[in-house]
C-alpha cells in the first residue's frame, strides 16, 4: 500500500481564530478514513484545504508522494483529488448525464457541438464499472437524495478524481440509502480509489472506514483503526478530557417552574424530523443543560422554545401560559433572553454599529424606545455599558459588528441578552470562540443569574462547561433526549455512550438519575 | 491554466467589489463627479462622430481644421447653462447673461422635475432599504394621482373658493393620494409575506394593470364629458399648487408648472422619512429586516408585516407623487402619466438609497431633463443623440453605486457561502461554525 494523501503540519488561521492548528493526516490508498470531531472542530476546513478552496497558512499537500500547491479546485481535481459537498451541485432539470459531463463535455464538430451519445455511453461505462444503478437518462428532479449523491461521486470519478473527498455524506441520507452508501465505498475502495469523509457520528465510523482521525478545536488528538478501538473511546477522544475550570455551582432548591416543553416535535428546514417527543420542565433558580453532539435536534428544539420556529405538535409554556405559537417578539418581551447559536446571521445585524445592535430585541421597548421613537442617548449608553462591563475589544461602540472578531461579538451578544434582566435565559454555545478569562466571566453570570432565580438553558457541545454548570443535565441524540442524567454523579463515558445513541441500563441509571428526576 | 486565470480574475472582480461597498460617502461623492466628467467626455466623443457623419451648411465647429456639425462644448454648455435658465451668457465676453431672471422657464422645468423625482425616489429608496425592490411605484403614483384628481374635483364643488378651501383640497389631494398609492402597494407586499410571491413580478404586472384599470374608471365614469381625450374634469384653479406668482408679483412663470410649495414640501419630507429610518424603532425593524432578515426574526421583527408596512409606506410616498402631479402639473388626471416612477428606480439607485441622497440625484434627474429641451431648441443636435447624452450621464453616475449595492450582495453571499463550507457538522444549521 501506499500513502494517497498527506498533510504535513497544516494550519488555517482565519482573522481572530485558529481553525487548524498544525495537523498532520495521512491516508493509505485504497481505504476509507474518517475524519471524526465535533461540529468547529476544523475538519471542513482541512478538506476545503485538501480541495484546494483554502490555502493553508502553513503547512504542505502531498498527493501520492508529491508536495502538491493547490491554489484552486481546478488543481485538486487535476491531482485526482474530488470533493463532495454537503449541499449537492446539481442542477435540478438536466439529466444525470448531462450533470455529470458538465464542464467536460466530449464535442464532435471541431468542438462545436456536445456529443450527446458518446457523453451517454461513458456515463454508463463509469457507472457500470462501480456497479452504480443509475439511469444516465433521469432527469435529477426525477430522482432520491441517494442517487444523486451518487450522481456527485460519478461527477467526480468522471473528472478522474482518485481521492474523493465527503463532506458529511450520511446527514441527508435515510438508513437504507447509508447502506447502499457504504457498499459504494467498498467497490470503489476495492478498484484502488481512496476516500476520506467527515462525520460525528460514531457509528458510522466505526462501520464504515478503516482508520478515524479525531479533530478536536482544529488539532489531531489522535488517528486510530477501527478494529483497535470502540465507540467510547472514539467519544472520550472527540469530547475531550481537559477541564478548564471548576464552576462552584452551590446547589439550592429549585422554584416553580418556569419552561415546560411537552411532546414536542419539530422538523428541520428540510422537512424531517428534528425533534422527537421532547418532554421537560426547567424551574427557577436551575440550570437545564443539554448536551449532544452538534446536529441532533438541539438548533430545533431551541428555536422552538425561542419562537424562530414553530413545532410540529406538542406544547411550550412559559410562566404559566401557552406560548406554543407565541410571537417571537411576545416573548423577548415577556423575559426570555436568547443567546444564539448563529451569531453571524442571527445576533447581531453585521452591517450596524454595535450601538445599534445593543437594542436588537428591544428596539420597541421601554426604556429604548417611547412612541415609536428611539431614545439614541439612551441607546448609546447602553452599548457603552455592556462594551465595558463584558470587555468588548476594541471598545468601540461606533464600529461595525462586522468588524469585530468572534469572540468579541459574542460578548456583546451575551452582555447584551444578560442586561435584558430576563426571567429565561435560552444559551447555546455561549463561550463558543470565546477566551479563557470571557469564558470564566460569562459562567459566573449564568451562576448569578441561577441563584438570583432565574431559569437558564445552557446548550452547548462543550462537554465540560455544560456538565460543570447544570444542575440537571439533558443527553440528546437523533432529535430524542436520551436521558436526564444528574451532571454530578454521570461519568463522561456515560455522557459519551448516551450521545451515540446508547441507553444505559436501569441499575446504573439509578445512580446517575438526578434528585426529583421529573423526566 | 484556464482554470487559473479565471479564478484570479473572479478573486479581483470581488476584490474590487469588497472595495466599492467599503468605500465612504466622501468617496463615493466623488466617484460620482468623476463618473459625470467622463460620461461628459465619452458623450462629447459621440457628439463629434455624429457631428462629423451628419450634414449641415455650416460647420458648428472645427477642430484640427476638420469641421463638425455640432459643437460638444457648445452642447454641454447649453445643456447646463438652459437647465439654469440661461445664466451665463455663453457667446458673450461678459460671463453673466444681463438678461437673466431667477424665475425663469428652464429653470422651472429644472425643479418641476426634481420634486417629482424626489418623490418617486424616496419611494424606491424606501423599499430598497427593507430589502424590497419596488419597480411599482409607477403604478402607485399612477392610482394616487387618479385618487387625487377625482376626490379634489368633487371636493371643490363643497368648500369655499377661498385660500382656506384651497388649503383644505390640497391638504385632502395629498392624503386621498397617499391612501391610494399605499393601499395599491400594499398589495404586492402582501403578496410577498403571505404567498411568497416575488415583489419585482408582482410590481411590474401590477403597474400595467394600474394604467388599463384608471384608464377604464375614467373612461366610464370619471371622463371630462367636454374632453375628446381620456381625462378627468379639471380641478378649479384655488385648489391647485399654483406658482407663487399667481399670488405675489414675483415667482416662477404660470406655464413653467412649478409650485414652490411642493417642493418644500418634497425637502421636508425626505428629512421626515430619513428621520423615519434613521431614528425610529419602525425604521429599525424596516432597516433590520433589509440587512439581514434572520436577524430581524431574531429580534421580534415581525417579517410579513414589516413587508406589507414598508411597501405601503413605499406606494403612499409614490401615491404622493402622483397628488402633486395633479394638483402641481396638469390639474387634473390624464391617460399617459410620464415615467416618474421608473425614473425614481434610477433616482434611488443614483442616492445609494439614502434618502438624503435622493435630493441631489433627483435635481440631477431635473436639470438634464431641462437642459435637453434647451440643446433641441438652441442647438442642431436631434432629440435623439439628446437622449443619448442625458443616458450616457445617468448611466456612468448611476454604475458605481449599482455596482455597490451588487457588491453588497454579494460579498454578503460570499460570507454566507464560507460559513456553510466551513459548517463541519450540524446539517441545516450553518451555525456560528466559521470561527472554528
Amino acid at each position: 500500500m501506499s500513502t494517497a494523501v498527506h498533510l504535513d503540519g497544516i494550519t488555517k488561521r482565519f482573522p481572530g481564530v485558529v481553525a487548524n492548528d498544525d495537523v498532520d493526516l495521512s491516508v493509505e490508498r485504497g481505504t476509507v478514513h474518517a475524519l471524526l470531531g465535533e461540529n468547529g472542530a476544523g475538519k471542513t476546513t482541512l478538506m476545503n484545504i485538501l480541495y484546494g478552496l483554502y490555502q493553508p497558512t502553513e503547512g504542505t499537500i502531498h498527493i501520492d508522494g508529491t508536495a502538491r500547491d493547490f491554489h484552486s479546485p481546478r488543481d485538486a481535481i487535476d491531482a485526482g483529488v474530488g470533493m463532495i459537498h454537503q449541499h449537492f451541485m446539481l442542477v435540478d432539470p438536466m439529466t444525470i448525464t448531462e450533470n455529470i459531463v458538465l464542464g467536460n463535455e466530449p464535442r464532435k464538430w471541431l468542438g462545436l457541438a456536445v456529443d450527446s451519445a458518446q457523453a451517454r455511453t461513458e456515463v454508463r461505462e463509469l457507472s457500470n464499472r462501480y456497479g452504480f444503478d443509475v439511469d444516465p437518462d433521469a432527469k435529477i428532479e426525477d430522482v432520491s437524495v441517494g442517487v444523486q449523491q451518487r450522481v456527485e461521486i460519478l461527477k467526480a470519478l468522471y473528472r478522474g478524481a482518485d481521492v474523493l473527498i465527503l463532506d458529511e455524506p450520511t446527514a441527508v441520507l435515510t438508513p437504507q440509502e447509508v447502506e447502499e452508501l457504504f457498499d459504494v465505498f467498498e467497490e470503489l475502495t476495492e478498484q484502488g480509489k481512496t476516500i476520506i469523509f467527515i462525520s460525528h457520528k460514531l457509528g458510522e465510523v466505526m462501520e464504515a472506514a478503516d482508520e478515524v482521525t479525531v479533530l478536536r478545536d482544529g488539532k489531531n488528538v489522535g488517528t486510530v483503526d477501527t478494529a483497535d478501538t470502540t465507540r467510547e473511546q472514539l467519544a472520550e477522544l472527540m469530547v475531550g478530557r481537559e477541564v478548564l475550570m471548576e464552576p462552584e455551582s452551590d446547589y439550592q432548591e429549585p422554584g416553580d417552574t418556569v419552561l415546560g416543553v411537552q411532546a414536542l416535535r419539530a422538523e428541520d428546514s428540510r422537512g424531517v424530523e428534528a425533534v422527537t417527543d421532547a418532554n421537560f420542565a426547567v424551574r427557577e433558580g436551575e440550570i437545564f443543560g443539554i448536551a449532544g453532539i452538534d446536529g441532533n435536534g438541539q438548533s430545533e428544539l431551541i428555536e422552538c422554545i425561542t419562537g424562530l420556529k414553530t413545532p410540529t405538535t406538542g406544547h411550550i409554556s412559559y410562566k404559566g401560559r401557552d406560548i406554543t405559537n407565541a410571537p417571537r417578539k411576545q416573548r423577548i418581551d415577556d423575559g426570555m433572553a436568547y443567546i444564539p447559536e448563529d451569531r453571524h446571521e442571527r445576533g447581531l445585524v453585521m452591517e450596524f454599529d454595535l450601538t445599534q445592535n445593543g437594542i436588537l430585541g428591544s428596539q420597541h421597548s421601554e426604556p429604548f424606545a417611547k412612541g415609536g421613537r428611539i431614545d439614541w442617548n439612551r441607546v448609546e449608553t447602553h452599548a457603552q455599558d455592556i462594551i465595558t462591563e463584558y470587555d468588548v475589544r476594541p471598545p468601540n461602540k461606533d464600529a461595525d459588528a462586522e468588524s469585530f472578531s468572534g469572540g468579541n461579538q459574542q460578548k456583546f451578544i451575551v452582555g447584551r441578552e444578560f442586561q435584558r434582566n430576563p426571567d429565561l435565559v435560552v444559551a447555546t454555545h455561549p463561550t463558543r470562540g470565546v477566551d479563557i478569562g470571557a469564558t470564566n466571566f460569562i459562567h459566573d453570570r449564568l451562576l448569578d443569574l441561577r441563584a438570583s432565580g432565574k431559569a437558564v438553558v445552557l446548550v452547548s457541545s462543550n462537554l465540560t462547561e455544560v456538565q460543570g454548570l447544570s444542575d440537571r443535565l439533558a443527553v440528546m441524540h437523533d432529535g430524542e433526549i436520551m436521558d436526564v442524567v444528574d451532571p454530578s454523579t454521570v461519568t463522561e463515558e456515560q455522557i459519551g455512550l448516551l450521545m451515540a445513541g446508547e441507553h444505559i441500563d436501569d441499575a446504573e441509571r439509578a445512580t446517575i438519575a438526578p434528585d426529583g428526576g421529573d423526566r | 491554466m484556464s482554470g487559473e486565470s479565471e479564478s484570479g480574475g473572479g478573486r479581483s472582480a470581488r476584490d474590487a467589489l469588497e472595495r466599492l461597498v467599503g468605500l465612504s460617502a466622501v468617496e463615493r461623492l466623488l466617484i460620482s463627479l468623476a463618473a459625470l466628467v467622463l460620461a461628459v467626455l465619452v458623450g462629447g466623443v459621440l457628439i463629434l462622430v455624429s457631428g462629423r457623419v451628419a450634414t449641415c451648411q455650416t460647420a458648428a465647429a472645427t477642430y484640427f481644421g476638420v469641421g463638425f456639425c455640432y459643437d460638444p462644448i457648445q452642447v454641454y454648455l447649453v445643456l447646463f447653462n438652459g437647465a439654469l435658465g440661461g445664466l451665463f451668457a455663453l457667446n458673450d465676453p461678459a460671463l453673466f447673461n444681463p438678461n437673466w431672471n431667477l424665475f425663469n422657464f428652464g429653470l422651472a422645468l429644472t425643479l418641476k422635475e426634481t420634486t417629482l423625482l424626489i418623490f418617486t425616489g424616496l419611494s424606491v429608496a424606501v423599499a430598497f432599504r427593507a430589502g424590497l425592490f419596488n419597480i411599482g411605484t409607477q403604478g402607485q403614483l399612477i392610482i394616487g394621482a387618479l385618487a387625487t384628481g377625482v376626490t379634489v374635483f368633487y371636493a371643490s364643488a363643497l368648500v369655499p373658493a377661498s385660500v382656506v378651501g384651497g388649503v383644505l383640497l390640497i391638504t385632502l389631494g395629498v392624503t386621498v393620494g397617499a391612501v391610494g398609492g399605499g393601499l395599491y402597494g400594499a398589495i404586492p407586499g402582501a403578496l410577498k409575506a403571505y404567498a411568497d410571491a416575488n415583489e419585482v413580478i408582482t410590481t411590474i404586472m401590477l403597474n400595467f394593470i394600474a394604467a388599463r384599470v384608471a384608464f377604464v374608471l375614467v373612461s366610464e365614469f370619471f371622463k371630462n364629458p367636454d374632453s375628446q381625450v381620456v381625462e378627468t374634469t379639471p380641478i378649479p384653479d384655488f385648489g391647485l399648487l399654483l406658482p407663487v406668482s399667481s399670488v405675489l408679483p414675483f415667482g416662477f412663470p404660470q406655464g413653467g408648472d412649478f409650485s414652490l410649495i411642493a417642493l418644500l414640501f418634497g425637502l421636508v419630507f425626505v428629512g421626515a422619512l430619513y428621520y423615519l429610518i434613521e431614528r425610529t424603532s419602525f425604521g429599525y425593524d424596516l432597516r433590520t429586516s433589509g440587512l439581514q432578515p434572520d436577524a430581524a426574526e431574531y429580534g421580534g421583527v415581525d417579517a410579513k408585516r414589516t413587508t406589507v408596512t414598508s411597501m405601503a409606506l413605499s406606494g403612499a410616498i409614490g401615491g404622493i407623487g402622483g397628488a402633486v402631479w395633479v394638483l402641481m402639473v396638469v390639474g387634473r388626471w390624464q391617460t399617459g402619466v410620464p415615467a416618474f416612477g421608473f425614473d425614481g428606480i434610477t433616482v434611488s439607485i443614483l442616492a445609494g438609497n439614502n434618502p438624503l441622497g435622493v435630493i441631489p440625484a433627483a435635481l440631477l434627474f431635473g436639470t438634464l431633463k431641462s437642459g435637453s429641451l434647451a440643446v433641441q431648441f438652441q442647438t442642431g443636435v436631434p432629440k435623439q443623440l439628446v437622449g443619448v447624452l442625458r443616458g450616457l450621464i445617468i448611466l456612468f453616475v448611476a454604475m458605481p453605486e449599482f455596482f455597490r449595492l451588487l457588491g453588497s450582495r454579494v460579498v454578503d453571499f460570499d460570507t454566507n457561502e464560507k460559513t456553510v463550507t466551513t459548517d463541519g457538522g450540524s446539517v441545516d444549521d450553518t451555525g456560528g461554525d466559521d470561527d472554528e
